[in-house]
């Protein structure tokens, strides 16, 4: 009985300590909050925004480039090897299926292994 | 939805630029108290600010546009932290506080222990203690944000705490206080 007491004690001192611990803390952090920031005027903010949306235009057009080039010459790829050496076509095909059923396999299993 | 928001969200740079001007102290203040570094805070804050721009299509107005960006703005001094971890640039957690203290110290303010104690922690333990105890955010929320569990977010912050007290010597006080106590009984 005076053991379950002394572990009471413990654990409301430990609560007030964590307690003053962060009422220092918030103290300490209130100070930061009246650090003085210099806020630029409304023209410096549009001016980067409209600097962002430029970027976020040529980043989409660069992006959809690269990729209408790389599916043409998979796409060109694959109609050539089909009409010329349809042996190649139909080896990639199995070989291509194969890989995502591989793939598929090992990544459910690595994620049921998790669970 | 705020209709500044919903302009932003139709491109309008004007009602954009005025969002930020409205939160940029708040986000600086932030970054700040996370990096305890002005100058990283203020590189941080315009990071922050493009990443919005360009993820604007993905905030559903359900949480206030502050918390939208104090998530974007610590996943990216964490990102930050990462890769200079990476790159060897690392100084350590001895630096981290030093620039705010100089900081505090030429505006001839009162230095805080306090944040000390915290600068000396490691990143992934100072911003869950800041989120949680400063800004009032839940541990859910918080280890959304850092995409780790609310358990893990729980256990940093109960030993991040555990060190401030260690350091500011809290514990050390009341148990001297007690073991003269009952010397003196």
């Amino acid at each position: 009985m005076k053991k379950q007491k002394v572990i009471i004690l413990n654990s409301e001192q430990q609560n007030k300590q964590d307690f003053d611990a962060i009422h220092e803390l918030q103290e300490g952090l209130q100070r930061i909050d009246q650090f003085p920031v210099y806020t630029p005027n409304l023209q410096w903010f549009e001016q980067m925004v409209i600097q962002e949306q430029q970027n976020k235009r040529k980043k989409l057009i660069s992006d959809l480039s690269v990729f209408f080039i790389v599916a043409f010459i998979i796409l060109s790829g694959m109609i050539i090897s089909l009409y010329q050496m349809p042996a190649i076509f139909i080896l990639v095909q199995i070989i291509t299926t194969i890989f995502i059923v591989v793939y598929t396999s090992v990544r459910l299993m690595k994620k049921a292994n998790h669970i | 939805m705020d209709a500044l928001i919903k302009n932003a969200k139709k491109g309008d740079h004007l009602a954009f630029a005025m969002l930020f001007k409205e939160n940029y102290p708040f986000l600086v203040k932030y970054l700040m108290k996370i990096t305890m570094n002005p100058d990283t805070a203020e590189e941080l804050a315009q990071e922050t600010m493009a990443k919005c721009v360009q993820k604007i299509h993905l905030y559903n107005g359900q949480s206030k546009f502050s918390t939208w960006l104090v998530s974007i703005a610590t996943n990216t001094y964490i990102d930050q932290c990462r890769k200079k971890k990476r790159e060897k640039n690392w100084q350590g957690q001895e630096e981290v506080y030093r620039k705010l203290k100089w900081h505090f110290e030429s505006r001839n303010e009162e230095w805080n222990d306090c944040l000390e104690a915290l600068g000396k922690l490691p990143e992934d333990v100072r911003i869950p203690i800041i989120l949680k105890h400063y800004y009032g955010y839940s541990y859910e929320e918080i280890g959304e944000w850092m995409k780790i569990s609310a358990g893990t977010v729980k256990s940093r912050v109960h030993n991040g705490i555990k060190s401030v007290r260690r350091e500011l010597k809290l514990g050390e006080e009341t148990e001297s206080h007690y073991s003269e106590q009952r010397t003196t009984k």
